[in-house]
């Protein structure tokens, strides 16, 4: 676990395991995969309003629950940058983990796969595979795009890849 | 579609969707209350905790304070500080504005302590102090923590309220404690009758309590028993006067002090200082003045004016008499010398005569008239002589004569020595029994010890005996001076009670005095005195050598006629030894004793002394030591030529003591005459004559049979014979072959029959038939 700072692994310590291992296309099994799925989205947002660390929306796009989408953001130099989010459980859900894809970045940074799919770190792949099944949505979350907002979004602005909206809008409008 | 995944999915909406809690950091915070604080919305100070993470408002601060104060009534502030958790700095500040604001709360020494906390500590004290009747306030300080003078300010409004007690010296007592010590107090010093240091009495209170009360009581403090006394002094309960702040006199004590002061002065109208000083009074002279404004300070001594009246009296009196006095005799014992003389300057008689009167010895006044008449008495000379005789005895005067024509002239100085060195001592330790015997010693000595000192003063010019040089006496007649000492005796022999009287420390003091005094008077009249005498000697001296030699003419010539019949017994030497004595003995030693009598009359005459009874001397014979004592006090050359004399007197040749005698007579200047034929020859007829109108006259057959003999020498040899009787039988075998045959048996029959006669005298004598043999 180590390669994380401190506060990420408490609160993923916080976020509650998941137990039904299951993927998209075993039926049943899923639909129960996907309540802990919730369970545990629920919790670890609940966490992050309480400490005052909400950095995320999101929902399932579709009714079987295989692709969400929603927003994420980061507060750099008290400016709030948000970011589109989205993504698909993968058929072999949960021993692969969900691929995260922030579009509007895509080619802004060397971070990311095309398609604007996020790099991971070499820590996430083996800590994820290690806690198959008990590893879902909130943590990948919370282990993947959340460190690599932190990371990547203070470069981003500071090298003006990206803009943030009101600047946007000011430039739009000059 | 799951209802349960419905509704999973509504919850996770409703989570996200629900208001996320605002959260914001310290720096947040900070930051924005800075910014309040630009913007004066917060418009106050803003204090904060020691830890940094909290704000408090000083209004805060304040009650949180006052709170702790409340707690206990006494805080420090740094424990303030640490309670409240805000820095000491702040407290500090707040705590003098909520000194100055609150009522009853005091800052001291770092800490705030309220009224009541003041309050609370008084009872506790009070419960102590009725437990134990005394508390040490030292104690109470270092028990409580605080200084004690603060406890004392704090202590003091509450003394009589919450604390039954009463404060002294650093200590709390109960009033009951108070009470007792007081009554001690009270005792003590009303049972003092004499002037105390009252430390001691409060030491000997404290040690009393001490043993009273045991270990454990507290040593209670002289100070607190000086308050009580000056409590009850001043209530009056003790009488008495205190003297920087310790030396108590009790009243008592100033009332009989002053009684006996009193009552002394007024009996005797005098009163001594030291009387004064043993009373108990410091400064007599000044009390006393301020006692009795009209008295007269002395010396030694306070006095009232009638004092005065009464010595003036006095002398005034012996003013007026001519007599003397000695104002010691008239005042008290007690009176100095000092005194007196202040006393005799103080006396108007004194001061008015002055002219009339001489103070001496400081206490003595004489009257003029007295001093006259003791310098007319003490004056050299017949006058003082005759006076003074009266009063000495009359054998000593009569044997000092006989003295000093037998005496040794030599042994007498020495003995006047020792005896005046005795009565010096005695004079100096002069004791009742003593005084008198001296005193009628003193003017027989004093006479004598003059004339004799000017009879030998020239054998002691060339005597140079050191004792001589130790008599100031003899001394200063050599000088022609009269001694201090010479006079001193002369007064003393005259007036007597001097003698008795004088002072203390030198019985000879009002003497002495009075001799130097009279001294220059009497050594001009005694000089004019001895120049007188000196001129009547002259006229006796001459005189007297002028019998002497007349007499001592007729006497050698006689001599030398003797001297030749002693040419007859050349050969018999028994014979003439005898004649020689014989001849030495009788007329020898009568020419020896005229011409040593004789010289030395005119020796004393020379000196100035007169000698009245010059004729008796004539007739004296002296003894052979008498002889050699006169010698010895012949002047120089004279006395050796004597000595030679009267020595060549006691030896058996007649022709040693002619030359002895004529070596005398030149020095004494005297005539021998010499022998001539003619002179010789009427010299012999006349002794003839002489001789045969003896042997006619006498009818004593032994007395005439020197005579016979004699008378026969003259007529054989023509010489004068002088045999004692022992020599007659030899002189008249001499005879035999000058006389006829008849003649000399008839004058041997005679000395034969004298002989025999004289052996049996005791028997009948046959007068008849000696007269027969005789015719």
């Amino acid at each position: 676990m180590e390669g994380w700072d401190p506060n990420t692994k408490s609160t993923l310590t916080k976020i509650p395991l998941l137990t039904t291992k299951a993927g998209p296309r075993d039926g049943a099994v899923w639909t129960q995969r996907l309540k802990e799925e919730y369970k545990s989205l629920i919790a670890y947002t609940g966490m992050n309003k309480s400490n005052d660390n909400d950095w995320f929306r999101i929902s399932a796009a579709n009714p079987e629950g295989t692709r969400w989408t929603g927003k994420c953001w980061y507060v750099h130099n008290l400016l709030k940058y948000e970011f589109d989010l989205q993504f698909d459980i993968p058929v072999t859900y949960p021993a692969t983990a969900p691929e995260l894809e922030l579009p509007e970045l895509d080619g802004k940074t060397h971070k990311m796969y095309r398609g604007g799919k996020i790099c991971l770190t070499v820590h996430f792949k083996p800590l994820w595979a290690k806690n198959c099944p008990r590893f879902g949505i909130a943590h990948a979350l919370c282990l993947g795009l959340a460190p690599w907002l932190a990371a990547e979004v203070p470069i981003l602005v500071d090298s003006g890849m990206i803009k943030h909206k009101d600047d946007k809008a000011a430039a739009t409008a000059s | 579609m799951d209802a349960e995944l419905v509704e999973l999915q509504r919850q996770f909406e409703l989570a996200q969707e629900a208001k996320s809690s605002v959260r914001l950091s310290e720096r947040n915070v900070v930051e924005l209350v800075q910014k309040l604080h630009d913007l004066q919305i917060i418009d106050y100070d803003l204090l904060h905790t020691v830890s940094g993470k909290e704000y408090i408002t000083p209004d805060q601060l304040r009650l949180e304070m006052m709170m702790e104060i409340d707690k206990s009534g006494r805080v420090s502030l740094i424990e303030l500080a640490d309670v409240v958790g805000v820095d000491l700095y702040h407290i500090e500040k707040q705590a003098q504005c909520i000194v100055v604001d609150g009522s009853g709360l005091m800052l001291i020494q770092g800490e705030i302590i309220a009224q009541s906390y003041w309050d609370n500590v008084a009872e506790e004290i009070n419960d102590r102090l009725q437990e134990s009747s005394q508390i040490a306030l030292a104690e109470l300080a270092a028990q409580l923590n605080v200084g004690s003078e603060l406890l004392t300010a704090a202590l003091e409004p509450r003394l009589g309220r919450i604390v039954k007690g009463r404060l002294e010296g650093g200590q709390l007592y109960t009033p009951a404690y108070v009470a007792r010590v007081t009554a001690m107090v009270r005792g003590a010093t009303r049972a003092i009758t004499v002037p105390m240091n009252l430390s001691l009495v409060w030491s000997s209170l404290q040690q009393q309590l001490q043993e009273n009360n045991g270990a454990n009581s507290v040593a209670v403090e002289g100070s607190f028993f000086q308050s009580l006394f000056n409590g009850l002094v001043k209530e009056g309960e003790i009488l008495g006067s205190i003297r920087t702040g310790v030396h108590w006199t009790p009243a008592v004590f100033a009332h009989a002090q002053r009684e006996s002061v009193d009552s002394f002065f007024s009996q005797n109208t005098y009163i001594a200082y030291e009387a004064l000083h043993k009373l108990g009074i410091p400064q007599p002279k000044q009390y006393l003045q301020s006692r009795y404004p009209e008295g007269v300070p002395l010396d030694t001594v306070f006095i009232h004016p009638s004092m005065i009246d009464m010595l003036d009296s006095a002398t005034e009196d012996a003013i007026e008499r001519g007599h003397w006095i000695d104002s010691l005799s008239v005042l008290p014992a007690l009176f100095g010398t000092q005194d007196a003389s202040k006393l005799l300057s103080l006396c108007p008689s004194v001061q008015r005569s002055s002219s009339d009167a001489l103070i001496l010895g400081e206490s003595c006044v004489l009257s003029n008239a007295f001093v006259k008449a003791v310098a007319l008495f003490t004056q050299p000379g017949p006058s003082g002589n005759s006076n003074i005789t009266s009063k000495t005895k009359v054998t000593d005067d009569s044997d000092s004569f006989t003295e000093v024509g037998t005496d040794d002239s030599f042994s007498k100085p020495s003995f006047e020595k020792g005896s005046k060195r005795k009565k010096g001592k005695a004079a100096g330790t002069k004791t009742l029994e003593s005084g008198p015997a001296e005193i009628e010693n003193l003017p027989a000595k004093g006479k004598k010890n003059q004339r004799k000192s000017k009879e030998t003063s020239s054998v002691q010019l060339s005597n140079t005996k050191s004792g001589a040089k130790k008599d100031p006496d003899k001394i200063k007649e050599d000088d022609l001076i009269i001694s201090e000492e010479c006079i001193m005796k002369k007064i003393t022999t005259l007036v007597a009670d001097f003698e008795d009287q004088g002072g203390l420390d030198d019985p000879h003091s009002l003497v002495a005095a009075l001799a130097s005094h009279l001294r220059p008077m009497l050594l001009t009249s005694w000089k004019e005195k001895r120049k007188a005498l000196l001129v009547e000697n002259a006229d006796k001296m001459k005189r007297l050598l002028n019998n002497l030699q007349k007499k001592l003419d007729e006497a050698f010539l006689n001599m030398q006629l003797y001297e030749k019949a002693l040419d007859l017994f050349e050969d018999d030497p028994s014979t003439s030894l005898t004649l020689h004595r014989h001849l030495l003995r009788t007329t020898g030693s009568y020419i020896v004793d005229m011409i040593l009598v004789t010289l030395d009359m005119h020796n004393k005459l020379k000196n100035g002394v007169g000698v009245e009874d010059s004729k008796t001397i004539e007739d004296t014979t002296l003894s052979a030591a008498d002889r050699m004592s006169l010698a010895k006090s012949l002047p120089g050359s004279l006395s050796v030529k004597a000595i030679s004399v009267v020595e060549a007197l006691d030896a058996k040749q007649v022709e040693t003591f002619m030359t002895a005698l004529r070596n005398l007579a030149d020095e004494s200047g005297l005539l021998l005459k010499k022998l001539d034929k003619k002179l010789e020859k009427s010299l012999l007829h006349s002794y003839r004559k002489e001789l045969a109108s003896q042997v006619s006259a006498e009818m004593d057959a032994v007395a005439v049979l020197p005579k016979v003999v004699s008378l026969i020498y003259l007529q054989v040899y023509n010489k004068a014979l002088q045999a004692p009787g022992r020599a007659i039988s030899s002189a008249v075998a001499r005879l035999k072959d000058k006389l006829e045959d008849s003649a000399h048996k008839v004058l041997s029959d005679y000395h034969t029959a004298t002989v025999s006669l004289l052996a049996l005298q005791a028997a009948a004598p046959d007068d008849v038939s000696i007269q027969a043999a005789m015719e």
